[in-house]
């Protein structure tokens, strides 16, 4: 009895201890699963200490920022829009109401969370800066309370319209509609405020549609929908595979057996991976609906043949063991290379790829376990009476169903028209490869809901309005070099001594202060630190000198501490006049490209409180030309109900200043583009001072992690690909059956691509992480195949006797796979997620694609490479014996460390092409070297003890 | 009777606290008029000598620990003790705003907004600022400008609500609540001196959210004056400290100070 006999008896006899055994081990994990911790934003998916997620949160803290909350108010009916005062009062209620959203925090009952009140963006909370008839400048709530009247309604149309802050912001420029901003304490109080925000409105009456959206909301709630998703769609798919399989065979208690066996796996992998103490983040909370389809298709494998083979006379226990037989072999390989499939990817470095990747390849690994061990134990359960009138023979006798007839029929065609069929793929794939080409990588996760969920409505409409609902900030530092500082201390000191110049008409004392200035400059200049810092020492030297100093000099140093304060107010960057000018450009740039719909700048509020300073008129909404002018502007914008509203914009120091941008579009490649945009500016643009600029943002840091997600996964995709070959080779002990084996997913997955390509879906996260999908079940049909292939040949003797066999239960199984899992993936359909959709779709064209291939394509192959194929079979060899084996496998090796490295190290491809290029002929040698020792001759020689080197190989 | 009360700034515009000689009430059974606490209160923290003069120091502080100055000289002088006074406040910190004046002519009456002005020297300009209300920002700081112009005592109903060995507590309700963005204020009240120790801002939905407190209280002349307060917002978690110096009275300021005139060019004493 060999290992696998060994397992499948032991499970026969002992079957009440197995079922025992599994139902203990499936409860203790289980009973782990209500210490689950949630984890639903999407920023998680860079690790915390990721540079752009630091300088994310530095940016925020630095000024301010939160997430916010996007409410859209508008009114299509009413002719004057939202600007009737029954509207208006709508909205300022709401308003009264937002600020209203407020919790104690469950760490500290002594803070508060929810929406900021004193940051919150709102008609009645932001001020309206004008003229007051002439030579007066008001400073006013926009809209302190309700307007009663229509002419009071119209008049805060006017001011909001005449304050570019606010246009396009608050106000849509068509009137027609109204946002209030809503940050908020945290990311994660979205959902809550997003649903306290419905039940509320949902109290009002009138012709206002609502909208709410926002990334933060989007993100939020997708995680909470999503874990409701889990809850439909995985049970609602186990139901219809449940169905099918109840339609196949005819037998209920039996098709209770692989629901068990997904049960098991699905309650174990969570079980372990919640007790290891991962918090379910939104991929790992994918792992039950795709551990699912996996871990049914083995136990369908052996319900199909039980089914095929079971006569009355046989019985069960010896059916099993026939069963176990034939499949235990392709059922590890299948299970093992889609485990290696799903392990590759905790080689991503992205976090929560790592955990799902591991989980998903344990989870595979345990639904194997469950049912090698559990089936055949179940069905020792089940009494042998109730097995009356099971079977094919039984239900169907010599009578063909439809599905027998047709793989029968697709038999004879691989047979009789392989060429054919080969070069119907062969278009197929050239089809694909083009549709590969045109795939765009996209994403944007308001996109995930479907467009008639109420986020993604309320993202069309208010884009359609406003500036835009998607936040980017845009961060810009002085970036001063050693030389510029001493360069600066040179000019500073000439300066000094023009001023002595000046000076000395009206204080005789001038020159020897000026001397003593000179002399402060070159001793007491710091050689580290900058100008403020230089300015600072300087400032306080010439004060205490003030201080001291007689009456005469006195006076002098008075004068060069105004001047050395003044210089120290100058020098901050953000109040310059010429550098918040090329702000308003690159500003007016970007406005210009079409991409962002409004951005908000310090050099807006001093344009604005510029103009009405002066006298009100448009030409005058310009940067005045000196500093000071700017810093008088700016304090008079402080004389405001909101003063700290500019400390959003730019630190206090002035030092830091960031453009707030509103995008109509969420998607990467708009953001992108925005990128691109920026630095075609700096380009062309050389700035007045020397600027560093870095970007903050959710919409920013979405383009980031799901670039790098994209990116990585296409690569463990590629390394898992080359470690599912090296398995197949080793499998099959030749490379050749190697890559026969990885045709049907190879077509499979380009096909699925091309198709993704040619039909313009975004390639976003959803389907980068389905890849890892495709390639372990893709492959599974193929080993199957091909494993009952070699042996119904060496049974047979010829292909020609052995296909037909091949299309009868072997066939069958694989069909029958196919239906039970495509179409118990259509509810997902249904679903108003898009991951899910995608997963829907994704998994009925890996089954009927994979299948398609495996039954036409495989047959055909081996239909016109018989001779090659099989001659090696009879006289296997010790793989370290195989030189071109060896080969092969070394080369493919290299290739995944290689592309693992360059996920990890920061080493560039070149690099490692020649470390590559290096290492492969030496592992060549090294395998010609191997092939050539004593053993293998002795091998050789004694061809028959080959039998059982097989064997030892198979661990 | 016409009485403003309002502390800090105010209490820095040389607003300073007489020593009450013989208004303190004996410790006994009687219930103090109500009007007559917050009267003494209002002329003690607002209307010492015919003028006065200080130098200020602001330090805002914001929620992460970002500090900001601000110097002014202010200078006010009553036209009449309880009702209309005028202030001039001259800029020296931050340098680049160094020149800039305000100047205001109070109105004591509830329908008579102040008149405002502004000079600002970088834009070489003089504007009148009309303000829909006086609870804006005073140049960025935690202190709103009714804090420094004052607050009519008519705008409020007063409430006794407390009384201990050392102080009264006085609840003040606004008559017109949508003016204001608080629903009542409680004042304490030191009973010897009469000066306002700390008033305590109560939001529309009844939390405390705005407190002011006269950290330090000197005689100066022979006026009780508050020479260090802080005002903290709890919603923003910032905080606002004022320090005066150099605080003068009856130094006989000129009318003449107080006119659109003298925005561009203050005399020397007044801005030194």
């Amino acid at each position: 009895m060999n290992i696998k006999q060994k397992i499948t008896d032991f499970s026969l006899r002992r079957h009440k201890a197995v079922a025992i055994a599994i139902a203990i081990i499936t409860l203790a994990l289980g009973a782990l699963i209500p210490l689950i911790k949630v984890d639903t934003d999407p920023e998680n998916m860079l690790s915390a200490d990721e540079p752009v997620r630091l300088f994310h949160n530095q940016t925020k803290e630095r000024f301010a920022l939160s997430d916010i909350v996007v409410v859209g108010i508008v009114n299509n009916k009413d002719p004057n829009g939202v600007f009737n005062s029954a509207s208006l009062t709508r909205v300022y209620e709401l308003t009264e109401f937002a600020k209203t959203l407020r919790w104690t925090d469950e760490n500290d009952p002594n803070h508060q969370v929810g929406v900021i009140e004193v940051d919150l963006l709102a008609p009645s909370t932001v001020d309206h800066i004008g003229q007051g008839g002439p030579g007066v400048v008001t400073f006013e709530w926009l809209m302190k309370k309700p307007p009663a009247t229509q002419a009071q309604a119209d008049e805060i149309r006017n001011k909001a319209m005449s304050n570019p802050l606010l246009k396009g912001t608050i106000v849509s420029e068509d009137g027609k509609a109204i946002c209030l901003y809503l940050p908020i304490t945290s990311k994660d109080l979205s959902h809550r405020v997003y649903q306290a925000l419905n039940a509320e409105i949902a109290k009002y009456a009138g012709e206002e549609e609502y909208h709410i959206t926002g990334l933060p909301v989007a993100e939020d709630t997708f995680g909470v929908e999503m874990f409701i998703q889990m809850a439909i769609s995985a049970p609602l798919a186990m139901a219809v595979i449940f169905i099918l399989m109840l339609l196949f065979f005819r037998k209920l208690v039996l098709v209770i057996s692989p629901m068990i066996v997904a049960m098991v796996s699905v309650i174990s992998t969570m079980g372990l991976l919640i007790g290891f103490g991962y918090p379910v983040h939104i991929m790992s909370s994918m792992i039950p609906i795709f551990l699912m389809p996996i871990s049914v298709v083995d136990s369908v494998h052996i319900l199909s043949e039980f089914f095929d083979r079971y006569t009355k006379s046989k019985g069960r226990r010896e059916t099993m063991m026939e069963v176990m037989d034939s499949l235990f072999t392709p059922m590890l390989y299948t299970s093992l290379t889609s485990a290696a499939g799903f392990f590759s990817l905790a080689l991503t470095p992205i976090p929560p790829v790592q955990v799902f990747g591991v989980f998903v390849g344990l989870g595979i690994m345990l639904a194997w376990v469950a049912t090698v061990t559990f089936v055949p134990a179940y069905v020792m359960m089940i009494r042998e009476k109730s097995l009356e009138n099971f079977g094919r023979e039984a239900q169907h006798g010599d009578k063909q169903t439809w599905l027998t007839r047709l793989l029968h029929g697709a038999g004879r065609l691989t047979y009789s028209s392989a060429k054919p069929i080969l070069v119907v793929f062969l278009v197929i794939i050239a089809v694909a490869i083009y549709g590969i080409t045109r795939i765009e990588i996209n994403d944007n996760p308001v996109k995930w809901f479907s467009r008639g969920h109420p986020i993604r409505r309320a993202d069309i409409e208010l884009n359609s309005h406003f500036g835009g609902t998607y936040m980017a900030y845009l961060a810009l530092d002085p970036n001063e070099t050693k030389t510029d500082y001493y360069e600066y201390i040179d000019t500073l000191r000439r300066r000094a001594v023009e001023k002595g110049a000046e000076l000395k008409a009206e204080f005789p004392e001038a020159s020897t202060v000026t001397s003593e200035i000179e002399k402060l400059l070159l001793e007491e200049a710091p050689g580290d630190g900058g100008k403020t810092e230089l300015l600072e020492t300087i400032v306080k030297a010439v004060r205490e000198k003030e201080a001291s100093a007689p009456k005469a000099q006195a006076d002098v140093w008075y004068e060069f501490l105004d001047f050395f304060e003044l210089e120290a107010e100058a020098v901050k960057p953000f109040k310059q006049p010429e550098v918040l000018r090329y702000i308003s450009r690159l500003q007016e740039h970007l406005a210009k490209t079409g991409l962002v719909g409004k951005s908000n700048s310090v050099a807006d509020v001093v344009k604005k409180v510029y103009q009405e300073l002066i006298d009100g008129k448009r030409e005058n909404n310009r940067i005045p030309d000196t500093s000071p002018a700017v810093a008088q502007c700016l304090i008079q914008f402080q004389s405001s109900h909101n003063p700290d509203d500019l400390w959003h914009f730019v630190t206090t120091d002035y030092m830091h200043t960031n453009i707030w941008l509103q995008l109509t579009s969420g998607d990467n490649k708009d953001m992108q583009k925005v990128v691109a945009a920026v630095d075609k500016f700096f380009r062309d643009n050389p700035p007045p001072i020397k600027l560093n600029y870095h970007w903050a943002g959710l919409t920013y840091i979405n383009v980031v992690w799901q670039d790098k997600m994209v990116w990585g996964m296409l690569q463990s995709f590629l390394g898992s690909f080359v470690i599912v070959f090296i398995m197949m080779a080793v499998l099959f002990r030749s490379a050749l059956w190697g890559l026969i084996c990885m045709i049907p997913l190879t077509i499979t997955i380009a096909a699925i691509y091309g198709i993704i390509g040619l039909v313009g879906k975004d390639y976003d996260m959803p389907v980068a992480v389905l890849s890892a999908l495709t390639l372990g079940m893709a492959v599974d049909f193929a080993i199957h195949f091909l494993e009952r292939a070699r042996t119904a040949y060496s049974q047979a003797g010829s292909w020609a006797k052995a296909a037909p066999e091949m299309f009868g239960e072997p066939a069958r199984a694989i069909s029958r796979n196919v239906l039970v899992i495509a179409v118990g993936f259509l509810p997902p359909l249904a679903a108003p997620l898009i991951p899910y959709k995608t997963v829907g779709i994704f998994l009925c064209a890996i089954m009927v694609l994979s299948g398609a291939v495996t039954l036409l394509v495989l047959p055909a192959m081996i239909t016109l490479f018989e001779k090659r194929l099989f001659k090696p079979a009879a006289e296997p060899i010790r793989p370290s014996c195989n030189c071109g084996f060896c080969v092969v496998i070394s080369a493919a090796s290299v290739l995944i460390v290689a592309l693992n490295i360059h996920q990890f190290a920061i080493v560039g491809w070149t690099k490692l092409v020649w470390i590559s290029a290096a290492a492969i002929p030496v592992m060549a040698l090294a395998c010609g070297v191997m092939s050539r020792r004593r053993l293998c001759k002795l091998v050789e020689n004694k061809k028959q003890q080959t039998e059982s080197g097989e064997k030892s190989n198979d661990g | 009777m016409r009485a403003i009360w309002i502390l800090t700034l105010a209490l820095a515009l040389g607003i300073s606290v007489y020593a009450w000689a013989g208004a303190e009430p004996a410790p006994g059974d009687e219930k103090p008029d109500i009007q007559e606490i917050v009267s003494k209160a209002n002329i003690v923290a607002y209307y010492q000598g015919n003028d006065g003069k200080a130098k200020v120091k602001m330090v805002i502080t914001d929620k992460s620990g970002n500090k900001r100055e601000r110097e002014f000289i202010i200078l006010r002088k009553d036209v009449k003790d309880g009702g209309d006074q005028n202030y001039f406040v001259y800029f020296h910190m931050p340098a680049d705003v160094r020149g800039m004046t305000y100047m205001v002519n109070k109105h004591a009456q509830l329908d008579k907004d102040d008149d405002r002005w502004l000079y600002m020297p970088a834009l070489d300009l003089v504007k009148r600022i009309a303000a829909g209300d006086k609870r804006t920002s005073f140049v960025g700081s935690d202190f709103l400008y009714e804090d420094v112009s004052g607050r009519s005592l008519d705008e409020d109903t007063h409430e006794l609500i407390q009384t201990t060995e050392q102080i009264y507590v006085v609840k003040n309700v606004p008559k017109k609540p949508d003016a204001v963005e608080f629903s009542y204020f409680n004042v304490a009240i030191d009973r010897k001196t009469f000066v306002p120790m700390k008033m305590e801002f109560f939001d529309k939905q009844g939390r405390l959210y705005r407190t002011i407190e006269s950290k330090k209280v000197e005689k100066i002349q022979e006026f009780y004056t508050v020479v260090k307060s802080e005002v903290k917002d709890l919603k923003k978690e910032s905080k606002t400290e004022m320090e005066f110096s150099e605080v003068q009275y009856n130094i006989n300021l000129s009318d003449d100070l107080f006119t659109e005139r003298y925005l561009r060019r203050p005399p020397r004493e007044a801005i030194r």
